[in-house]
């Protein structure tokens, strides 16, 4: 019979605690080379590389269009197997957990969707971003170049966006017809006014929203003539002549000229505001061209309606449209180098070819920015949601007076600055444009 | 006798021959104890008191972008002293704490009063349909709140029964502080109530029955025993009150997401913390912020408790 005397049992027991923590420590340890670019299956008899590449972004649409790309790959790639493990976060949720695996040296993801608002964010210090310059290179001369400059630092691309984000002016036909306004006659912004006065005498409507806790409103007139957050030289400019007259124009129209009006809400992607622009409260809003999906999805009374034009030009050889938001796709460095070439074979493939560009809009209803799918039949019908017009052509017409858009390194915070404070202080409480502009810049250069 | 000497032997823990018996290590007292505050210690080490102390050493650094630092001594404490935005974000959380502390004492401690009563039946039934708002999903609360506030919502129509105009709650500036407090009352009455019937439960009914007695009624009863015999339990819910307030971080996000509501009405200092964290990945001037965030919260609450006469006990 087996004994076990104090001694042994003693001994027993400190062997069994030494052997749980050895057990313990080897589960927690993780396997080291597990995550190697090969992944197990494929390359080996000569067929495609199975590739495993995790992407995050915020937008569920965004996983369903980049699992599609995915597959449509993998059926024309010889070279590649893209197992694409897609998931969805909150806005905020995805991109802080994003900054804290960046800084923090693990956890980030191969490929990652940051929103243009964000992006800047991650251009600051050591890019912990992959550039993407060489696979833009071989479709820029098919690209529409003044949408690669949001995710460009020191000429170096590191996002490929989504959209094009042409900035347009929806009119609401119907109120317009009952103010007696033909849409066409507007050619500037001072038709526009003179249209919104008809419209504010002869209908309950008012002409226009503006947005005073977003930045919309503000920043699209502002892009339009030739201002913005920064210049192409990474310099400064919110307080330019140019947004200062652009945010004038808009505080004229609220105080002087009394045609618009703070947005239901405080911005353009709120429920009331949904609400108001669908029972026909304002006769136009001007927003970058990917609202569109917002009329079909949350304003069903606006079927129809809505005619789509360029915006109001400041001058007749001035810009006519600019681009708005954007989410530039990026490749982090975190991946494994063995991994990059393939991740930006895909990323070049679901990005950037003329398929993946009619995809865009196809599948996401976004205006794509490459210039030839433009003529392509998928973009050229009309949509019957909005006048029954070839919406996409129009969009193309815009395209040599379209103003660009560049993020400068206090990107985030100009903009938290147009949202939070210059909008709201000028459509609310009638502050002077110009020393609002003034105070929002000092505030920016301040921080540096 | 033998056997009691064994017995008193046993008690005072030595062996009949004069020596200690030796327990096995993992039995010692103190190290039974070590083991079970182990990963108490271990968490609170690693999340508290490293987090804690790196925060100050990140608050003497610039941080601005992946991997660069660099120290810069006081350069951010200094920066504190002129951030406009960061005064605006302080003064609107003191507003906040100083409504919520106007709001959230008096009230959940005359209900709690109400409740104790002997007028009110089904207490407990009462007390649970209060501590619902604490239990519901802060998504579901921002939602439900972002349509009770706005300008055709349930608070309009409300007030409107009483001749007050509809009042854009969520769009200006100056209501934003008011709409964050009315929500926080629906959401933290429930759980003061329960602190405070905690505390007036400890009160003897005796003392009422004397008081009644004497011919003092209710609301004398109320202002002369439930009040001062109250003080503790009013102390430690201000003080939770003082915390939270100065914590505001939930109520503007859900509200407004990351921006800081109506003409940075609704920023709060915490919210000011966040951003400058994470949306300017500016992590040093953040800590910096971080740190007289939590020295402010520090002295706020040495005032309270010293009003209260918190330390007096010691002298």
């Amino acid at each position: 019979m087996l004994a076990i005397t104090n001694p042994d049992r003693r001994r027993f027991r400190w062997g069994a605690v030494l052997i749980a923590g050895l057990l313990v420590a080897a589960g927690c340890g993780g396997s080291g080379d597990d995550d190697s670019a090969a992944d197990g299956g494929g390359g080996a008899d000569g067929g495609p590389q199975d590739v495993e590449l995790e992407f995050w972004t915020f937008v569920d649409a965004h996983t369903d269009f980049m699992q599609a790309r995915a597959d449509e790959f993998n059926e024309q790639s010889d070279e590649y197997n893209i197992i694409l493990n897609a998931s969805s976060a909150d806005f905020e949720d995805m991109h802080d957990r994003l900054l804290v695996a960046l800084q923090s040296g693990s956890g980030a993801p191969d490929i990652v969707d940051i929103e243009i608002q964000r992006f800047a964010t991650f251009l600051r210090g050591d890019v912990p971003l992959h550039p993407l310059t060489d696979i833009i290179d071989n479709h820029r001369s098919e690209l529409v170049e003044e949408r690669t400059a949001p995710y460009r630092a020191d000429g170096v691309e590191y996002g490929i966006d989504y959209h094009l984000g042409a900035w347009v002016m929806y009119y609401n036909s119907e109120i317009l017809d009952a103010a007696g306004v033909d849409v066409d006659s507007i050619v500037t912004w001072d038709d526009y006014i003179a249209a919104g006065q008809q419209v504010v005498e002869n209908t309950d409507a008012w002409m226009a929203s503006i947005e005073t806790t977003d930045r919309f409103s503000v920043l699209g007139p502002m892009l339009q003539n030739g201002g913005g957050t920064y210049d192409e030289n990474n310099e400064l400019i919110l307080d330019s002549a140019e947004n200062i007259e652009a945010l004038q124009l808009i505080s004229d129209m609220v105080h002087e000229h009394e045609i618009a009006t703070a947005s239901a809400g405080g911005q353009h992607h709120s429920e009331p505001y949904y609400q108001a622009l669908n029972e026909g409260q304002y006769a136009s809003v001007w927003m970058p061209l990917w609202y569109v999906t917002r009329f079909k999805d949350f304003m069903p009374e606006t079927e129809g309606k809505i005619l789509i034009r360029p915006m109001p030009e400041f001058s007749s050889d001035g810009f006519i449209s600019t681009m708005g938001g954007g989410t530039g796709t990026a490749i982090t460095t975190q991946i494994d180098e063995d991994k990059v070439d393939a991740a930006k074979a895909f990323l070049e493939f679901a990005k950037l070819t003329y398929d993946a560009q009619v995809a865009l809009y196809t599948d996401l209803g976004f205006d794509p920015f490459r210039n030839d799918v433009y003529d392509d039949e998928a973009l050229t019908a009309p949509d019957p949601w909005f006048g029954n017009e070839p919406v996409m052509t129009n969009v193309q017409a815009m395209f040599d007076r379209l103003a660009p858009e560049f993020t400068g390194p206090r990107y985030p915070e100009a903009v938290l600055q147009l949202r939070d404070v210059v909008a709201y202080q000028v459509v609310e409480e009638g502050a002077d444009p110009a020393e609002a502009l003034r105070r929002a810049a000092d505030e920016i250069r301040s921080l540096d | 006798m033998a056997t009691d000497t064994t017995h008193a032997d046993a008690r005072s823990g030595t062996s009949p021959r004069g020596r200690k018996p030796k327990r096995p290590f993992l039995h010692r007292p103190a190290v039974v104890a070590m083991v079970f505050l182990l990963p108490f210690l271990v968490l609170y080490v690693v999340f508290r008191v490293y987090a804690v102390g790196y925060a100050v050493v990140l608050s003497f650094q610039e941080i601005q972008g992946i991997g660069s630092s660099e120290w810069t001594g006081l350069d951010n404490y200094r920066r504190v002293l002129t951030d406009r935005t960061g005064f605006t974000a302080l003064r609107n959380t003191m507003l906040y704490t100083v409504g919520t502390l106007l709001v959230l004492i008096p009230v959940p401690f005359v209900l709690a009063a109400i409740l104790r009563s002997r007028w009110v039946a089904r207490q407990s039934m009462f007390r649970s349909i209060l501590f619902l708002p604490v239990l519901t999903s802060l998504v579901v609360v921002g939602v439900v709140f972002s349509l009770l506030l706005s300008t055709n919502g349930l608070l309009n129509g409300f007030l409107g029964l009483f001749g007050v105009p509809a009042q854009a709650w969520l769009e200006t500036r100056h209501l934003a502080i008011p709409a964050m407090i009315i929500m926080a009352t629906w959401r933290w009455t429930g759980i003061n109530i329960i602190y405070f019937t905690t505390g007036l439960s400890n009160i003897p009914d005796e003392l009422y029955e004397s008081a009644a007695v004497d011919g003092a009624g209710p609301i004398r009863q109320f202002w002369h025993l439930s009040v001062p015999l109250s003080k503790p339990i009013i102390l430690f819910v201000t003080v939770l009150t003082i915390f939270g307030g100065f914590q505001l971080f939930v109520e503007p996000l859900v509200l407004w997401g990351s921006g800081g509501g109506p003409g940075q009405g609704g920023l709060s200092a915490v919210v000011h913390l966040y951003r400058t964290a994470f949306t300017s990945f500016d992590l040093g001037y953040a800590s910096a912020i971080g740190v007289v965030l939590a020295a402010i919260i520090m002295v706020f609450s040495l005032i309270v408790l010293k009003a209260f006469g918190f330390f007096a006990k010691d002298r």
